[in-house]
């Protein structure tokens, strides 16, 4: 069995961190830096504490980039908005 | 504050504000973020004018942090690289919890200043920054305790009713310090009219200073120093030098303000003379 932290359980499944070693052109930063997958763009920092559901965030409430994209697709998220 | 005082000569207090914890690298590559890249920032905006750094802290890949232990750092650095700059920390942080809140605080020593939100603000589509007035009281008493001067940020016309209540809730060292913010969204409309308006209703106990979003920092800086206000440029509130052109630093948004006062024959305020002006 592989065992996997729990914030990778939490984060949003369309979040990644991006670096230099990236194919894409993300060679500005010294560290990887939160890269949503949706949109193709490095997120902002505070917006970065929403894709990891950091300080009571939630990707599935706050974020309307995820909303957007799953819009009814995701059963998970309709459950808890309602 | 008004007219009269640009006709009194009161130096201009300059504020950099320079990373915020909205945006960062991937807005502007220049926006300093590390505590050495703050600290030379700091120094930066000091030689060219500015009283007062306002700060917020990072981790190492730009996301925000509110623990004491980084903000530490970062005035250590800050306090390496300049002479005499007033450091402010932010108390502001959308989602963070009342605790989080306090911690920028309680570094040793103790900022001069610390920043206090007067009320709810829209950030993105679905979340709001809450600042409730049992956070701002809690926030105030601790300032009180540890000496801090609160500068209470004022982001719509609703928040100077709160200005009003916390004066009437709390005993407010004079001057009051107010930063009158204008911009899209949950902020005052940029319009000069909103300007002279919000200038004319603050209490009487009150100093302003003056700051506008995006490309109203410029014009709204120019207002705050005809008015006899003080004024808040920097990368946190404006990632942009003029349309279309990233800002190459801080020290470049705060040059331009101090050539604008020079221009309008208003003198630019030492972290000496800031210190008499606040009180602090
Ligand atoms: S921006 Fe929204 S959709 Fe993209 S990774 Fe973050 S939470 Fe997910």
């Amino acid at each position: 069995m592989i065992l996997v932290p729990i914030y990778q359980l939490m984060v949003c499944p369309y979040l990644e961190y991006a670096g230099a070693t990236d194919e894409t052109d993300r060679t500005a930063f010294d560290e990887p830096r939160a890269f949503c997958t949706v949109i193709d763009e490095f997120v902002q920092p505070m917006r970065a504490d929403i894709c990891n559901d950091r300080y009571e965030l939630s990707h599935e409430y706050h974020c309307e980039i995820y909303r957007e994209h799953t819009d009814g697709k995701d059963e998970h998220a309709a459950e808890k908005s309602e | 504050m008004s007219y009269e005082n640009y006709l009194g000569d009161e130096p201009l207090i300059v504020t950099a504000a320079v990373t915020g914890g909205v945006h960062g690298k991937e807005a502007n590559p220049n926006v300093p973020e590390t505590p050495e890249e703050i600290g030379r920032a700091a120094a930066a905006v000091e030689e060219a004018g500015a009283a007062v750094i306002h700060l917020h802290a990072r981790k190492s890949n730009g996301e925000r942090t509110f623990s004491t232990d980084r903000f530490q750092e970062i005035d250590d650095a800050v306090r390496e690289h300049t002479d005499d700059i007033i450091i402010q920390h932010s108390t502001g942080g959308t989602g963070a919890s009342d605790e989080d809140r306090h911690l920028p605080l309680r570094t040793d020593p103790p900022p001069e200043m610390a920043s206090l939100d007067m009320g709810p603000l829209n950030r993105y589509d679905h979340l709001t920054s809450e600042n409730t007035r049992g956070l701002v009281n809690s926030l105030y008493d601790e300032m009180q305790e540890r000496g801090i001067k609160p500068e209470l940020e004022v982001f719509n016309d609703g928040h100077r009713n709160e200005v009003f209540g916390l004066l009437s809730r709390r005993d407010l060292d004079e001057p009051v310090y107010a930063t009158l913010i204008f911009g899209p969204g949950t902020l005052t409309r940029p319009t000069p009219q909103n300007f002279l308006n919000a200038i004319e209703d603050l209490p009487d106990c009150a100093l302003f200073n003056t700051l506008g979003f995006g490309r109203h920092q410029l014009p709204f800086a120019a207002m705050g120093i005809v008015f006899g206000g003080h004024i808040r440029v920097g990368l946190e509130d404006n990632v942009y030098y003029r349309r279309g052109e990233l800002a190459e630093s801080n020290a470049q948004l705060v040059r331009r303000s101090v050539r604008l006062a020079d221009e309008l024959e208003r003198e630019v305020a030492s972290p000496a003379q800031a210190r008499e002006i606040l009180g602090l």
